[in-house]
């Protein structure tokens, strides 16, 4: 038994976002006490890491054990002492604490037999989960700053740029513009002095993905942009970091000075005679200050408005300089371009679009999660093996990738290779890597309606077309959803849509109205059940939907009843259940607790 | 170098703007947010115009496109009268009884905007030529605030500004005239504040704001003479025609 416990010499805790929030911290600092008061009297070899998101967000708080290479799923503090007592001391596995997978309906030990892992092809976030954000060693260990060291003393600057530009690295915060491309633009230049900037603004609702890496890896990000910045000769970084992110901010406040103090930032870097540093800079709060040229506004002091691009930003970018900027991600991609070269980069992925991406898998999916998968590989893979598959084996409708200005891609596209061309043509896009899978209980008016009104709130209102058209067109979806709307209106809502999507300023403004033509382009059946029946097909939105018992169905448990939070349902003489429709709210309680599906659906019109 | 608008061929230097070499060409191009004061903005984006080099055709705002390369214009094709009616009747449902708007409306062909609730007492379409020109004068008393369907026009907090000089830049470049500015005896009013008017020494007429003369004359670092913009050109006129003898 000793001798099992020896193996056991490192347990990795997932401090990600989804697990900090369960009290992933407490159980690090309970593990941790539990072996430092022990130590002094039993041979413990065991060390207790907090890492960055293990990406299993569905089944946190997560601990992995290494080398045995086995992991629990949601552990609570509760759990530490049964885990120091059986697994860390005597090898012992806790059944169960470990995940026991839905669809092949077995205990599952390693991450590797698990579907959610299996497909997966991690790159950017390699060390994510697997070292502790705060440890340079931990980072170095794992071959942390070997590329830098590359670069800077043994590769010229053109070697670098060529080296990237051959592995077809396209930018990961959604336009997939060709990264050595435009280093090689700005490497031109002639103006000094130039500015590398790091994009982690990120703000989509329900994606992490950047947050991840820059809590849980952020060295990968520093050692990305001092190469870049050696290759186009810059000696001036900015990080860019959404101000909401206090951790990635603390991290990498701490990863800056711990770089500088292993000298592989600031003056004279590895002894090569090349100065360059980074300082941090905290997000203006606003989703538009993602948007690269809004984003140098804000790191200027102006307010966070984008402008036109007819002179790019490798020509004129942060105070008028040459300027690289780059998403998180795509930083983090440069150290592996470096070290493995770039046709084994380009091995992986499709040609178009080689590589990996991260993507934040969430919704009505089995496994939410956060995920990184080799491009070219499809959306039933990432939704069915990855994932999972629909949560409570509900039927799949959408899946919205590219965030508030992405769109809805349907069932019968699920086949599509997800890379950055294949999504544009879908009339979506990759985006930074938003995934949000969405079930047949979802009115997809509603979604287009939820997503409009976020851009109405973020849109800078710069330009009229943004400003004015998002307006108008959240006006529509919500005549739509309250069935005030009329035939003409789908006409106007689709000439709206078009004029800001071809005259809108920024890009943000240019895909805005992507949620409502997609949606109208893949389920203009459920706009027409909206407008003609007032009749909302999944239920969804409350003015045009009635809910009734069916009296065939219904076995009188009066299951609904004790769960009706307005206490609509009553029982009547003939103790037929029925719904009072002045007091019902709509809120569908009755629905989901019902055993006997005896809750019926309808449109406004067709009850009365 | 020589560029084609509209079938025209008009000479152009490089990083000049479409709109200019348009203008210079009698080439005409809708404009709201353009003053020839102030630097282009593309905000109203009235002015776009379709560019065609060589295959790939795109849409651009001209007031801010600087020429680089010989491309080939088009001010009017379908489809940009299709966009700026659309762009029409969303500032007609912004600002329904606007006279600059109306007018456009009345050039469009379109019917008034009853689709859509307005605020009738709107005249403000946030072009941001008045920001613009009070960020010119060098004073920045007025931004744009807040943003998306919440922007506007405002001094900070909503408070008559410590550092505006009642120059009426502002006002003088809103193209809808949406900046109320009040000249009552030697009073005018502004932005909710009320300055001290002086009058020329010419011809006594009130002309400019004792603040804003004062600002000016530390500007330049000179001693000036109160006397208004029309006494100082007759002035000018005066002295030509003697030098000349017309």
């Amino acid at each position: 038994m000793k001798n099992q416990s020896m193996r056991i010499n490192k347990i990795l805790v997932c401090c990600g976002p989804g697990c900090l929030s369960n009290d992933s911290l407490d159980i690090y600092e309970a593990l941790k006490n539990k072996i430092e008061s022990d130590k002094p009297y039993i041979s413990i070899e065991t060390t207790v890491k907090a890492t960055g998101c293990h990406g299993f967000c569905e089944i946190g708080p997560l601990i992995k054990f290494l080398p045995l290479d086995f992991f629990y799923c949601n552990v609570k503090v509760s759990d530490v002492e049964e885990i120091y007592q059986k697994t860390i001391k005597n090898g012992e596995i806790i059944e169960r604490l470990l995940y026991h997978d839905q669809n092949s309906n077995q205990k599952i030990k390693s991450p590797e037999e698990a579907g959610f892992y299996k497909g997966q092809k991690k790159i950017a976030l390699r060390n994510v989960g697997e070292i502790d954000p705060l440890s340079i060693d931990d980072y170095m260990k794992r071959g942390g700053y070997k590329a830098l060291k590359k670069a800077l003393l043994k590769s010229t600057t053109e070697q670098i740029i060529s080296e990237v530009e051959e592995s077809g690295l396209r930018g990961r915060g959604g336009a997939g513009f060709p990264t050595g491309f435009k280093w090689r633009q700005c490497a031109q230049m002639q103006n000094f002095p130039k500015y590398i900037i790091c994009n982690g603004d990120e703000g989509d609702p329900g994606a992490f993905m950047d947050r991840s890496i820059l809590e849980g890896d952020p060295h990968s990000i520093i050692e990305g942009m001092v190469i870049g910045a050696y290759a186009v000769d810059s000696h001036s970084g900015f990080m860019y970091i959404r101000d909401e992110y206090f951790l990635a901010i603390k991290n990498m406040t701490k990863a800056l000075e711990q770089a500088r103090n292993y000298g592989y930032l600031g003056q004279d870097i590895l002894g090569s005679g090349y100065d360059f540093d980074i300082q941090i800079v905290r997000g203006g709060g606003a989703f538009v200050c993602g948007e690269s040229t809004a984003l140098m506004a804000s790191i200027e002091g102006r307010v966070g408005e984008p402008r036109a691009k007819y002179i790019r930003s490798v020509e004129k970018g942060l105070w008028d300089k040459p300027t690289v900027l780059n998403n998180v991600e795509t930083w983090a991609n440069i150290p592996v371009i470096i070290n493995e070269g770039a046709s084994r980069f380009k091995s992986i992925g499709t040609a178009q679009s080689p590589g990996t991406k991260v993507f934040s898998l969430v919704g009505k999916v089995k496994n939410t999660g956060l995920i990184e998968v080799p491009m070219g590989m499809t959306l039933r893979q990432i939704i069915y093996d990855i994932g999972g598959g629909i949560a409570l084996n509900k039927k799949f409708k959408a899946v919205q990738t590219g965030g508030p200005s992405g769109g809805c891609i349907p069932e019968q596209l699920l086949d599509l290779k997800v890379d950055f061309d294949s999504l544009d043509k879908a009339g979506s896009m990759m985006g930074s890597g938003g995934m949000i899978v969405m079930d047949e209980t979802t009115c997809m008016v509603d979604v287009a309606k939820y997503y409009l009104a976020f851009l109405s709130e973020e849109s800078c209102g710069k330009c009229v077309p943004c400003r004015e058209g998002i307006r108008r067109i959240l006006v529509i979806l919500e005549d739509i959803c309250n069935g005030r709307a009329q035939d003409e209106d789908l006409d106007l809502l689709i000439e709206i849509c078009e004029t800001v999507q071809a005259t809108a300023l920024c890009g943000l403004g240019k895909t805005a109205p992507n949620p409502v033509i997609t949606t109208i382009k893949y389920f203009k059946d459920e706009y027409i059940a909206h407008i003609r029946d007032k009749r909302c097909p999944a239920g969804v939105c409350k003015e045009l939907t009635i809910y009734s018992i069916d009296k065939d169905k219904c076995k009188s448990c009066g299951l609904c009843a004790k769960n009706c939070p307005s206490s609509a349902i009553k029982q009547e003489q003939s103790k037929i259940f029925t719904i009072d429709q002045t007091k019902c709210t709509k809120c569908g309680a009755c629905v989901d607790i019902c055993n006997f599906h005896a809750v019926k659906i309808g449109g406004a019109l067709a009850c009365r | 170098m020589q560029i084609i608008i509209d079938k025209v061929k008009c000479e152009a230097k490089l990083g000049e703007t479409l709109l200019t070499i348009a203008r210079r060409n009698n080439i005409h191009i809708p404009t709201l947010c353009h003053s020839d004061a102030l630097a282009g903005q593309g905000n109203c984006r009235m002015c776009m115009v379709e560019v065609s080099e060589g295959k790939t055709k795109k849409m651009v705002a001209s007031c801010i496109y600087p020429v680089t390369k010989s491309i080939e214009v088009i001010t009017n094709s379908e489809t940009l009268t299709k966009m700026r009616k659309t762009l029409v009747m969303l500032l007609s449902a912004r600002v329904p009884h606007n006279n600059t708007i109306l007018k456009l409306r009345q050039e469009y062909n379109l019917p008034p905007v009853t689709r859509f609730k307005s605020d009738d007492e709107e005249e403000c379409i946030l072009c941001g030529l008045c920001t613009r020109a009070c960020d010119e004068m060098g004073i920045s008393a007025i931004s744009t605030v807040n943003r998306g369907i919440n922007k506007k026009v405002s001094t900070p907090f909503e408070e008559p500004s410590t550092v505006c000089i009642g120059c009426g830049a502002c006002a003088h470049v809103c193209p809808t005239g949406a900046i109320k500015i009040e000249d009552i005896g030697e009073e005018r009013i502004i932005w909710e504040k009320s300055f001290e008017l002086l009058r020329c020494s010419n011809c006594g007429k009130p002309f400019i704001t004792r603040v804003g003369f004062e600002y000016i004359k530390n500007k330049i670092n000179t001693e000036i003479e109160t006397v208004c913009e029309n006494c100082r050109k007759d002035a000018i006129t005066k002295k030509l025609r003697d030098i000349y003898g017309f």
